[in-house]
Order: C-alpha cells, then sequence, then structure tokens
C-alpha cells in the first residue's frame, strides 16, 4: 500500500470513528421531554434518511433516466407496503430499476 | 408500528443487518471495481474500506487520488463530507432512552455508518430494545458485507462490469433503494415536515453548490425544522 494512502486512509479513518463514537459520551438522559434539544435530535434521524435518499437519487435525475427511477422507486414504496420488509422493499427497487433500463433500453 | 419490546441480542443484530448486507456487497463490488480501475491495487483499495469505511468518502476518495490532490487536502475534504457522523450517536441514544449500556461505544460506534444508524433508528422504532450485542451484531454484519464486496470487486478488477450494463444499474439503485426503505421504516406522519424540509435543502444545495454541502445542508435544515417544533413535540 502506497504511504500517500496509507496516510489518507488513516487520517479519514481515524476523524470518522471520533465524528462516531465521542458523541455518545454526551449525557443526553436528562434532556426535558419536548425540550428544544430534545426535539432537535428526534428529527434528526429522519432528516439524514431523507437526506441521504435525496442526495443517492440526484444522480440517477441528472443522468435522464427518470422512467427507470419512477420504477424502482414504485417497487420499493409497493412491496414495502405489502410485507413491511425493509430487504424485499430493497431488492424489488434494484430489481425494478434494472427491469426499467432493460425494457427502455437506455443503456 | 409496533410497541412489542423485542430480543436485542448479537444474532438479532446479525439479522437485522441483513438488508445492509444486501445493499452494501454491490455498491462495495462495485467501489472494488473501480478502484483497481483507476489504478490503485488490490490492497489499496481493501485498506480504504478497511480502514475508512465509509462509502460514499471511498468513491470520493478514488476521484481525489486520480486527480493528483495533495494528501492532507484530499484528507480533509472527506473529512469534512463525513462530519455528518457527529449527529448520528446523540440521536440513536436519545431514541434509545435513558440507562442503556454505552460501555463499548467506542468499538461499536467505528461501524455506525448512515445505514447502521438508519437501520437501528428503524428496529428502535419498531420496539427493538437497544443493547450493545445487537448493535455489534448489526454492524458486523455491516462491515463484513462491505469488505467481501470490496475484496470480490478488487479481485474481480476495473471493468469487470462492463459487459452487463443492466446488471450494473441495477446493482447502482441499491443504495437509493436501501434508503428509501429505511425511510419507510421510521415513517410518521408527524415527522413529514423535516422529511420534506431535509429533501428540498438537499436538492437545492447539492444543485448550486455540491452534493457533499448538500448532504450537510440537507441534515442541518431537516433537524432544524424539528427544532423550531416542525415535526411534533417530541417525534422522537
Amino acid at each position: 500500500m502506497r504511504a500517500d494512502i496509507l496516510t489518507l486512509a488513516l487520517i479519514v479513518g481515524l476523524f470518522t470513528w471520533a465524528f462516531r463514537f465521542f458523541p455518545t459520551r454526551a449525557d443526553i438522559s436528562r434532556l426535558p421531554q419536548g425540550g428544544a434539544l430534545s426535539r432537535f435530535l428526534a428529527a434528526t434521524g429522519p432528516a439524514a434518511i431523507a437526506t441521504l435518499f435525496t442526495a443517492s437519487v440526484v444522480p440517477f435525475v441528472e443522468g435522464g433516466l427518470p422512467l427507470p427511477l419512477a420504477f424502482g422507486t414504485v417497487a420499493v414504496l409497493a412491496v414495502y407496503t405489502a410485507s413491511r420488509s425493509v430487504v424485499g422493499a430493497t431488492m424489488a427497487g434494484s430489481v425494478g430499476y434494472g427491469s426499467g433500463v432493460w425494457l427502455l433500453g437506455t443503456v | 408500528m409496533s410497541e412489542m419490546t423485542q430480543n436485542s441480542t448479537f444474532s438479532d443484530g446479525l439479522l437485522a443487518g441483513f438488508p445492509i448486507v444486501l445493499g452494501y456487497f454491490p455498491i462495495a463490488f462495485a467501489f472494488g471495481v473501480a478502484a483497481t480501475g483507476q489504478g490503485l491495487n488490490g490492497w489499496e483499495a481493501f485498506g480504504l474500506s478497511l480502514i475508512v469505511y465509509a462509502g460514499a468518502a471511498q468513491f470520493l476518495a478514488l476521484a481525489l487520488i486520480t486527480s493528483g490532490a495533495p494528501v492532507l487536502i484530499a484528507a480533509f475534504t472527506l473529512v469534512a463530507m463525513n462530519l455528518r457522523h457527529v449527529l448520528y450517536g446523540p440521536a440513536l441514544l436519545k431514541r434509545a432512552g435513558a440507562a442503556i449500556s454505552r460501555r463499548y461505544a467506542w468499538a461499536w460506534a467505528f461501524g455506525l455508518t448512515d445505514e447502521v444508524f438508519g437501520a437501528a433508528l428503524g428496529q428502535l422504532a419498531r420496539g427493538r430494545r437497544f443493547s450493545e450485542p445487537f448493535m455489534f451484531g448489526l454492524g458486523l454484519a455491516a462491515y463484513a458485507s462491505w469488505l467481501s464486496g470490496t475484496a470480490l470487486g478488487a479481485y474481480a478488477g476495473g471493468g469487470a462490469l462492463q459487459g452487463w450494463p443492466v446488471l450494473e444499474a441495477a446493482l447502482g439503485f441499491m443504495l437509493p433503494a436501501l434508503f428509501l426503505a429505511l425511510l419507510l421504516s421510521i415513517l410518521s406522519r408527524a415527522q413529514v415536515p423535516v422529511i420534506a424540509v431535509a429533501a428540498v435543502a438537499t436538492v437545492l444545495v447539492s444543485l448550486l453548490v455540491s452534493g457533499t454541502a448538500g448532504i450537510l445542508a440537507g441534515m442541518i435544515a431537516g433537524a432544524a425544522a424539528g427544532l423550531l417544533g416542525l415535526g411534533g413535540r417530541d417525534a422522537g
């Protein structure tokens, strides 16, 4: 492994671990229910996942493949609604997107 | 949403990590293929996954390495990209409630990626009790999938998927599909405004500034919307 790549990996890895670990040491058990910080933290999870979904979809929209994207999205929604299974919905979304690409001959 | 408390053993964590295993493996495979296709050797590709363990940052690392960016500039660009992770621990522990053990957080927090955080939050929302063995199981399943996918992709080499464009496209949609499924698993009516604010901020800032800025802006805007009461009184 080249020294510059190892150095890069160690710096980024160390900071990323610190970002993930040190905030878990904060004592949040005494936060008042419904208080400002409590509301902020409660909203962080949904906001983060919504953000990551949106950010991961933006390149697909910019790439000009809206119909396969619609196929994949509808497949996730349909299978999750029917089964409440994250596994099944994820697989269905992938198959739906791939099917859309294949059917439309866009690759 | 189930209110029944479910077991939270190490094995339960491994099982709960199965969707992430399915999502991670093809993406890590694609990373291994891309890394070797851009001139890294197999050990360098595997080393990035082993040490950094942050998918989006690893793909950006490839771009920075191949563009010849200085190591420190590249490193701190990637560090800034991962800054969002500071929010995950407190948000997860807030949901888990008081009186939980955090003795081994220094170890399981290493695996607190976007998807592990989302899956853990989804499990807690459906009645799972927080435990450190559960977090170890969940994190280990995801990490093993990420490492094995990278190794196989690096072994297959650059251009391995060139003859399979539909498969490549389907695998490329696995991550958005996983995020959408995770979002559905924690969705509540009270938090729809938070989600909408986060999504709009992400799109606008991504288009106007950059994808990394869009991710930070989306998370901060969504959490700020919760702070202002748009996510209900205590939506957690």
